[in-house]
């Protein structure tokens, strides 16, 4: 395999969710270049799955946090594009919150560990 | 909550999301294509390595539906969409599944819309209906009324009840306005008792305390459909004077449409205790009360009882051996057995019903195993069971949706047709459908659905991988269990259909019994009667009602083809009335005077019924309030009361209220001819009084035997009435042999309800037999056509068409054999329930327990011979060939 073998990350469960949020921040746009972008600013390292994408979006639309509609993408085909809601942006920051307090916490233990281990 | 709307909103639009979905997923495969040539490889390479990197498109689309709908929704409505598919594809099951099953449903819902009534409604707008009772008193000489004292001493003594009213009853004339003065019908009731009922009037007041005292200003509340029909429905109407008997009253209000209590009245009156209120003597109709919260019917019962027996201590002359009856709706006003008779048909509705669900349960079957590879391919290839059984489920609960909702019509008509056929003026009743019924209607739907799922979905069960790889072609046999349950269900049903069969056998012949009992009136299909409602303004007195009948009598023999006429207070076979009478020479016990029925007759009123010779001599015109006090008896009164003398000379005399009559000389004896006997078995004793020396008023009903055919002559005796005076009303004008028809209004009340089963039940006989029979035939021809090869086989190895057909009759008799036997067996335990309605017949009667059981035999025969032809033709090579 090509690129596909690069070593990567496994999403931990419910992270794509924030992910997908912080990505629409920076404004409307369809489901693969979600992926692509997410892709691109990790460095290859997170590879977003169509299997959990796809339903992820809409999960997030149906809790009206995105919301769609059909537009042009840049090479003219028609494409779902996802927005940020008012709601979704209230989401993002609470979820993000929450995402640098878990990560702190993570950091903090785990060094800990690793003095203890000397 | 928003959320939910956005689901629904999905939900709804779902086929253009589906699209909207797969366009999103196709995109997204396209701008991966579209990158992977970017990175150089072939446009097809770069198709499939997006394709592999994308995974199960189907996969994920459902994923991502499934963040909208619930997955078993999904799922079901698969299954309905799958289901409903197949169903189109076999159109001829579905329509008659649907067909049968909602006649079923039909039935049996109109039943228990009656059943409901008939047992638990109660009288229409009143609240909590379960809680009233009604309450008569029982008199040593057979009479149902109450005294006011009695009840007043309930009323003040009885801790059971939250209240008690008072109901009498009163003919009077009523005048209004224009001066037009019609007769109308009233109640006397106490002034609480809408109250007690929990029913206002529409417009104006309720009756207040005040309007029954002694010397209160008159007062009278309308009835919905009197007020419409003759006071036109004017909301002036309150407030407004009409004279009641001529004294002046006021209009105070107006009931609520639909109701009527306790029977179909004009108008309600304040029952005003009289001064003629000093002693007690039974004069009015009934107590209604209502039952205290806890109390129950029986301790109501037993505290009224004490208080009779001290009101028989206290009061011995007028009320030794008086009992109250206390009553529920049900006991007082459709009859004692009405329980019995009522829950039996509602059984009887539901052996149809389940007749239904097993035919439809042996058509599925047949079904599932024409549809054997399909299932076996789908099991093979992974389909749960759950899944299959779960589809089995949602096509029957389609159709017997479709099905529920075509048995809703069908009640709705079923039951106006029930109350119109079987209205009497005697019994108000709530027929309107509610929610009970409809309750009732999804549940038995619900029931059906899943009875007749139950066979398919075991035969489902049974598919075993293996087998299911293995039997490949359309030819595989439903097996030895499938058979099995097949044979139950035709003998379960063939049983069902005997214990109707039956049972509808005995009722129509204790039917036929009544209505065609001897009578004694020869040729009674030419005999007109009619009766006659002369205005009581207009003929107030015995006097002016006789002067229009000698009128009427001139006129009416006046027409040509009338060959004899003549009046009577009531017509043959009717109830006649009773009174206590004595005969000289016999002075009664001072406690148990006889009484006797007597019918007040015209001169020639034996010539029109065409008695054979009496002796002694006919009525005459001579025989006048003037004259000698006569009168003749039937030879059954001979035979009671003088077995060895000439009754010829003899005197006997009335007695009413302890006050005795004239003498009267018997003058004739008659032969006997059929009076008040409801079931009609009996000659009663009976006595004939000349109709001109009545002292009182009685009903005009005429008789007119006619040379001509009845019908050529009617309209000119219509004529004729309307010419002499048209207030004069002309009712219930039919033939003598028409009169003596099934009429609820004739019967006594045990007899009419079984009447109206009796008329009903051969449709629930009939149903059941037909059902039977095609479910029958359905089994036969579906085992004829799975074994099209073997039969070929057997035929062409020398088997001759009479063995074929053989082989297919046993199939086929042996389950109705054993349907018979359980059936006739249920028969005599059912029917046992039914003897005490029964009039001339045995519950056991021979020609019914024979007749039975051979239609059904042929029916059954006629079901296996329609298929056994079809077997007997197959052409052993094209059978052959055949796979």
């Amino acid at each position: 395999m090509d690129r596909d073998s690069v070593s990567r990350v496994e999403l931990l469960q419910g992270t794509l969710d924030l992910l997908i949020l912080r990505t629409l921040l920076a404004g409307p746009t369809h489901g693969h270049a979600i992926a692509r972008y997410i892709q691109r600013v990790s460095e290859d390292l997170l590879q977003v799955e169509t299997g959990s994408l796809y339903p992820a979006l809409h999960r997030l639309e149906a809790r009206g946090w995105i919301e769609a509609d059909w537009n042009l993408s840049e090479k003219g085909k028609r494409a779902r594009f996802y927005r940020l809601t008012r709601l979704g942006r209230k989401r993002l920051v609470a979820e993000r919150s929450k995402w640098e307090a878990f990560s702190r916490a993570m950091g903090l233990v785990l060094n800990t560990a690793g003095e203890e281990g000397h | 909550m928003n959320t939910f709307i956005r689901k629904l909103n999905w939900f709804l639009h779902s086929p253009d999301k589906e699209a909207e979905l797969r366009a999103e997923l196709q995109f997204h495969l396209e701008e991966e294509a579209e990158l992977r040539r970017t990175d150089g490889l072939a446009p097809q390479e770069a198709r499939s390595a997006a394709l592999r990197k994308f995974g199960n498109v189907t996969l994920i689309a459902e994923d991502a539906r499934a963040e909208w709908i619930p997955v078993w929704l999904d799922r079901i409505f698969q299954d309905l969409r799958h289901g409903l598919r197949t169903l189109r594809r076999d159109r001829a099951f579905a329509l008659t599944a649907i067909a049968t099953l909602a006649l079923a449903i039909g039935l049996n819902v109109t039943v228990f819309a009656v059943m409901n009534t008939m047992l638990f409604r109660g009288f229409p707008l009143v609240h909590r209906n379960d809680r009233l009772v009604y309450i008569q008193e029982h008199y040593p000489s057979g009479a149902g009324t109450i005294t006011y004292l009695d009840f007043e001493d309930w009323r003040a003594q009885a801790h059971s009840f939250e209240g008690m009213a008072f109901v009498g009853e009163k003919n009077i004339s009523l005048s209004y306005a224009e001066g037009r003065s019609v007769d109308a019908s009233a109640f006397t009731i106490s002034t609480n008792t809408f109250g007690l009922l929990g029913v206002k009037p529409a417009l104006g007041r309720d009756f207040v305390p005040a309007d029954e005292a002694s010397g209160a200003a008159p007062v009278v509340i309308l009835n919905h459909r009197f007020w419409e029909s003759r006071f036109g429905g004017r909301r002036d109407v309150v407030g407004a004077s009409v004279l009641v008997n001529k004294a002046p009253a006021t209009v105070i209000g107006v009931m609520p449409e639909g109701f009527d209590f306790p029977t179909q009245f004009d108008v309600w009156m304040p029952y005003v205790r009289g001064s003629e209120v000093t002693q007690r003597t039974p004069e009015a109709f009934l107590a209604v009360a209502r039952l205290r919260d806890g109390i129950n019917l029986r301790e109501a019962r037993a505290e009224l009882e004490t208080i009779n027996r001290r009101l028989e201590t206290a009061y011995p002359a007028t009320n030794r051996g008086v009992v109250p009856k206390v009553d529920t709706y049900s006991q007082s006003w459709i009859g004692p057995d009405a329980p019995i008779i009522y829950g039996s048909l509602w059984v009887a509705a539901c052996f149809v019903l389940l007749i239904a669900c097993a035919n439809l349960a042996n058509l599925s079957v047949a079904r599932t195993v024409g549809r054997w590879s399909d299932f076996s391919i789908r099991i093979a290839l992974g389909a749960g069971r759950g899944r299959m059984m779960r589809r089995i489920f949602v096509e029957s609960l389609a159709l017997t949706s479709v099905a529920g909702v075509l048995g809703w019509w069908i009640a709705k008509w079923g039951v106006r047709a029930w109350a119109i056929k079987t209205a009497s003026i005697y019994q108000i009743l709530d027929y309107t459908l509610n929610s009970g019924t409809l309750a009732w209607l999804v549940a038995i739907s619900l029931a059906a659905a899943i009875l007749f799922s139950l066979a398919p979905m075991g035969r489902v069960l049974q598919i075993g991988v293996k087998s299911a790889l293995k039997s490949d072609a359309p030819g595989v046999t439903p097996g030895l269990r499938g058979k099995r349950l097949a044979a139950v269900l035709v003998a379960g049903q063939m049983a069902l259909a005997t214990v109707l069969l039956s049972g509808t056998g005995v009722l129509v012949r204790s039917l036929m019994n009544v209505v065609s009992a001897d009578t004694g009136v020869r040729d009674p299909e030419n005999v007109l009667v009619g009766l006659l409602i002369l205005p009581s303004e207009k003929y107030p007195g015995p006097a002016a009602r006789l002067g229009y009948i000698d009128r009427f009598e001139a006129k009416v023999r006046a027409i040509p083809g009338i060959e004899d006429e003549s009046v009577a207070s009531n017509i043959p076979v009717n109830f006649g009335n009773r009174r206590t009478f004595e005969i000289e020479g016999r002075p009664n016990p001072p406690d148990g005077a006889d009484a006797v029925q007597f019918l007040s007759v015209g001169s020639d009123y034996f010539r029109v019924v065409e008695t054979p010779a009496m002796s002694g001599r006919d009525f005459n015109g001579g025989d006048r309030t003037a004259t000698l006090p006569v009168a003749i008896v039937n030879q059954s009164f001979a035979a009671s009361y003088w077995p060895r003398e000439q009754p010829l000379g003899k005197r006997l005399r009335f007695i009413d209220r302890k006050k005795p009559s004239d003498w009267l000389t018997v003058v004739g004896v008659v032969p006997n001819i059929m009076q008040g006997d409801p079931t009609r078995r009996q000659f009663k004793p009976l006595v004939y009084l000349p109709y001109r020396q009545a002292t009182t008023v009685l009903g005009a009903n005429f008789l007119l035997r006619t040379g001509v055919p009845p019908a050529q002559v009617a309209q000119a005796v219509r004529t004729e009435i309307q010419k002499l005076d048209p207030d004069v009303i002309l009712k219930k004008f039919t033939t003598l042999k028409a009169s003596f028809g099934f009429d609820p209004d004739r019967m006594d009340r045990a007899h009419s309800e079984m009447g109206k089963y009796a008329a009903v039940a051969p449709i629930f006989a009939v149903m059941a037999l037909l059902l039977a029979a095609v479910g029958l035939h359905a089994v036969i021809a579906h085992s004829v056509s799975q074994r099209t090869k073997e039969i070929g086989v057997r035929q062409a190895i020398g088997a001759a068409a009479d063995q074929v057909r053989t082989m297919i009759l046993r199939e086929g008799m042996l389950p109705v054999a054993i349907g018979l036997v359980v059936g006739l067996a249920s028969s005599f335990a059912v029917n046992r329930i039914l003897q005490s309605q029964l009039v001339g017949v045995s519950p056991y009667d021979v020609a019914t327990m024979t007749a039975a059981p051979v239609v059904l035999i042929l029916v059954a025969l006629l079901a296996c011979l329609i298929p056994a032809r079809r077997a007997m033709n197959v052409d052993p090579a094209v059978a052959l060939r055949h796979e």
